[in-house]
Order: structure tokens, then C-alpha cells, then sequence
């Protein structure tokens, strides 16, 4: 079974990838990372994403038809938010987040970085929700 | 229970604050457990296994209160694996939970832990030279970056709204605001907000890492939903002197820990709450 360092090692093995991390999208903390960093620096890089990923957890707009307002509806302890990836481009890279649901609370996605030259973004998004369910389920 | 096979108990007197005693333990590779006023670090050759603190939930709560592992099976890994420090590795190893979700619970536990160990640097009591949690391995961290984090943390809350006494007081609703287009997780934490309650027992009470609730809580009075209880007693918190976050919590377990032996107690207390 995977734990953190395994699940972004194994991401680190898809085509193009430069660098992956497991980020707290309330704190701002990177739980862990391996190869570069976008930027340089892996404690800025987590408290960016994670501001991005927080306001797009949290808006009811993209997560429309969810459960804002109503708490018998809201999801328990450290249920995803119904978002499940996000998506950023630039000419050179490809960023991938990716939501991780866990049976206790937790606040976690894991981001990607790919080199836009050789990274293939749809096997991506594939095997990286595969191993976000691995690495909380085994 | 606590690995004190390696003996004395240091008093210490070196070092002014807890940040500045793992700082030279850190340095020095040591191995044991450091405790100070509001929780207990626990050393692996210098760097940060685990930490724990009354004014959170640990592991056990986070996993069992939430339904992640059936108590009984929470139990069961702790009387078999706890005498060696391999409940971690048990709650794996018999398929109760996966490695990744362990590490990605236990390193949540630990900075939350750390927040209030760290975030208003108190003084270090005294240090257990080999001491062992009996959770046992699962990751480690080193001890500038708990450090660093604790005091990035601190400055987040006071970014979203400057009032630290929202951490430690009772917290009420405010008559009449509107709750629409709230987040889940906020509404969960609002829905708990009942006059009486402060966030470390808002927390307790959800299952959920009590930084992150104050995080939903400095979010929710920014927005004028929650405000501190009007009706706060006096005697039921000391008044929150130049506001170190915990200091005025009423403790949620009743007493402060302060000794590696904290895990039995806990034990027990949790077992005879299950009753």
C-alpha cells in the first residue's frame, strides 16, 4: 500500500511530470513533495495552490447543486469537496490539482506539474484521481 | 509504556522557550519526549515523530470519531501494538486503515498538535531522554519546519481576522445574519456554535483539527456570523491574557498534560466516555 512519498513518486512517473506534492488546502501546508518545485520553493508553491484550491472548494457556483446552506446535507469530516480537479495551463507547463477524500478530516489535494511539451494531461488526470483513491483506501 | 528505559527525567533549564529546547535536541540528534505547558513533542534522532496537546484531538479521536476505524478495531491495534510503539503499523498492517491515509491523519494530528505547542512559545518543562510514543514510526518531520509552520499558521488567523480571542472564549451565533452560500465546512462548524461552547470543544465535538476549525471560525466572525458570548463566565475561563490562543480554553479533558504517560490516561478517559 502507498503512502505519501510512494503516491508522488509514482505521479513523478507519468510522461513529463516535473514536479508533485500533497497540499493542506486550509493551512497551506505541504504534507510532502518530490522533484522541482514551480518557482523554486515548495512551502510558497503550497500556500498559493492551496489559496486557489480553497476558493474554488468553497464556491457555490462551481460546486453547484451541492450542499451550501443546508447542514443535514453537508458532507462529513473530511469529505472532498465536490470539485474533484482543477486545471491550470501556460505555455510550457500543465498544473493539475486533485481533490482527495479521506474518511476522517482532512484537507488535502495533490498537484502535478507537467512539462506541457511531453505530458499527456488527459492520462494525467486519469491515473492521478486513481492514485488520490490509493493512497486514502490502499 | 514510554520506552524510560534509557532513565532520567531532565528538568530543563538551558533554554527559555519550547522552540529554542528543540532547536538544540535537534541539533544534538536526541531522541524523547519534550514536554511544555500546553503538550509534549516527541523526538526521533532530532527530528519531530509526534506531537500531542489537550487543546486537540488526537489520532484515535480523529479516526474513531469519524467512523474512518471501528473503535473496537482502534482498541484492538492499540493493546496489541502499543507495548512495542507499532499501533501505526498495526492499523495498517491489519488492513483497518491504508499507509497513506495513516501518514496524511497522523501529520494532520501533529501540526495541529504543534499550532498550539508552538504558536505562543512557552516554556519547555522538562525532557524524557528516550521516551517513545506508542503510536510509533509513521513519518517525521524535521523541527525547523513544525517550528516555521506553527508560526505561518498564526499569521493566517490574524490575516482572516485580527481577534485571537475567538480562538479561546465561548462563541455565539449573531441574531439574525444570513447563513446562504456558505461553505459546508463552515456551516458544520456554525451549527455547533451555541453560546456555550469554545473552539477547541467546537472541534472536539466535529472530530475535526481544532486549527483548522479556528480557521472556519476567524472566517465566520470576519463575516459577523460569530461573535464571542456576551454572557462568558468569568470563572469558566481565565481572562485571556495577551491571548496565547489556548490560554483561556477551558481544557476540554479537564486537566493539562503534561507526561509522556498521557496516552494511558487518554485511553482510559476515552474508554470510559465509550461506556
Amino acid at each position: 500500500m502507498p503512502g505519501i512519498d510512494e503516491s508522488l513518486l509514482e505521479a513523478m512517473r507519468l510522461p513529463g511530470a516535473r514536479g508533485a506534492s500533497l497540499v493542506d488546502w486550509i493551512s497551506g501546508l505541504a504534507l510532502g513533495a518530490v522533484g522541482e518545485a514551480p518557482g523554486g520553493d515548495w512551502e510558497a508553491t503550497a500556500a498559493e495552490t492551496a489559496e486557489l484550491a480553497r476558493h474554488v472548494a468553497e464556491s457555490g457556483s462551481l460546486s453547484a447543486g451541492g450542499s451550501a446552506g443546508d447542514p443535514e446535507a453537508a458532507p462529513g469530516p473530511g469529505k472532498a469537496p465536490e470539485v474533484e480537479d482543477l486545471i491550470a495551463t501556460t505555455a510550457d507547463a500543465y498544473h493539475l490539482l486533485r481533490f482527495v477524500s479521506t474518511p476522517f478530516d482532512s484537507t488535502v489535494f495533490l498537484h502535478l506539474w507537467l512539462a506541457r511539451h511531453d505530458g499527456n494531461l488527459a492520462l494525467a488526470r486519469i491515473r492521478l484521481a486513481e492514485m488520490a483513491e490509493r493512497l486514502v483506501l490502499g | 509504556m514510554t520506552g524510560a528505559a534509557t532513565g532520567a527525567t531532565t528538568t530543563w533549564r538551558a533554554h527559555e522557550t519550547m522552540s529554542a529546547a528543540l532547536g538544540t535536541l535537534a541539533a544534538q540528534g536526541a531522541t524523547g519526549a519534550l514536554s511544555g505547558e500546553r503538550g509534549i513533542v516527541y523526538l526521533s534522532a532530532g527530528r519531530v515523530v509526534h506531537v500531542e496537546s489537550a487543546f486537540t484531538p488526537d489520532l484515535g479521536a480523529l479516526l474513531t470519531r469519524s467512523g474512518a476505524v471501528p473503535a473496537d478495531g482502534w482498541w484492538d491495534a492499540v493493546d496489541r501494538g502499543g507495548a512495542q510503539h507499532r499501533v501505526g503499523r498495526r492499523l495498517v498492517d491489519s488492513g483497518r486503515l491504508a499507509a497513506g491515509a495513516l501518514e496524511v491523519c497522523h501529520l494532520g494530528a501533529l501540526f495541529d498538535a504543534a499550532y498550539f505547542v508552538l504558536a505562543h512559545d512557552t516554556r519547555a518543562r522538562r525532557f524524557r531522554p528516550g521516551a517513545a510514543h506508542w503510536l510509533g514510526a509513521v513519518r517525521s518531520v524535521p523541527v525547523d519546519t513544525v517550528v516555521r509552520e506553527s508560526g505561518r499558521r498564526r499569521s493566517l488567523l490574524d490575516r482572516i481576522w485580527p481577534d485571537s480571542a475567538i480562538d479561546t472564549v465561548p462563541l455565539s451565533r449573531v441574531p439574525g445574519a444570513g447563513t446562504t452560500d456558505l461553505p459546508a465546512r463552515r456551516v458544520r462548524t456554525l451549527t455547533q456554535v451555541d453560546g456555550v461552547r469554545t473552539a477547541a470543544q467546537i472541534a472536539s465535538a466535529l472530530a475535526c483539527r481544532t486549527y483548522h476549525t479556528l480557521v472556519e471560525l476567524r472566517r465566520l466572525a470576519a463575516a459577523g456570523l460569530v461573535t464571542a458570548a456576551a454572557t462568558a463566565a468569568p470563572s469558566a475561563a481565565p481572562p485571556p491574557s495577551a491571548a496565547p490562543p489556548p490560554a483561556g480554553v477551558p481544557d476540554p479533558v479537564g486537566t493539562v498534560w503534561d507526561d509522556p504517560d498521557t496516552a494511558l490516561l487518554r485511553r482510559l478517559r476515552d474508554a470510559l466516555e465509550a461506556l
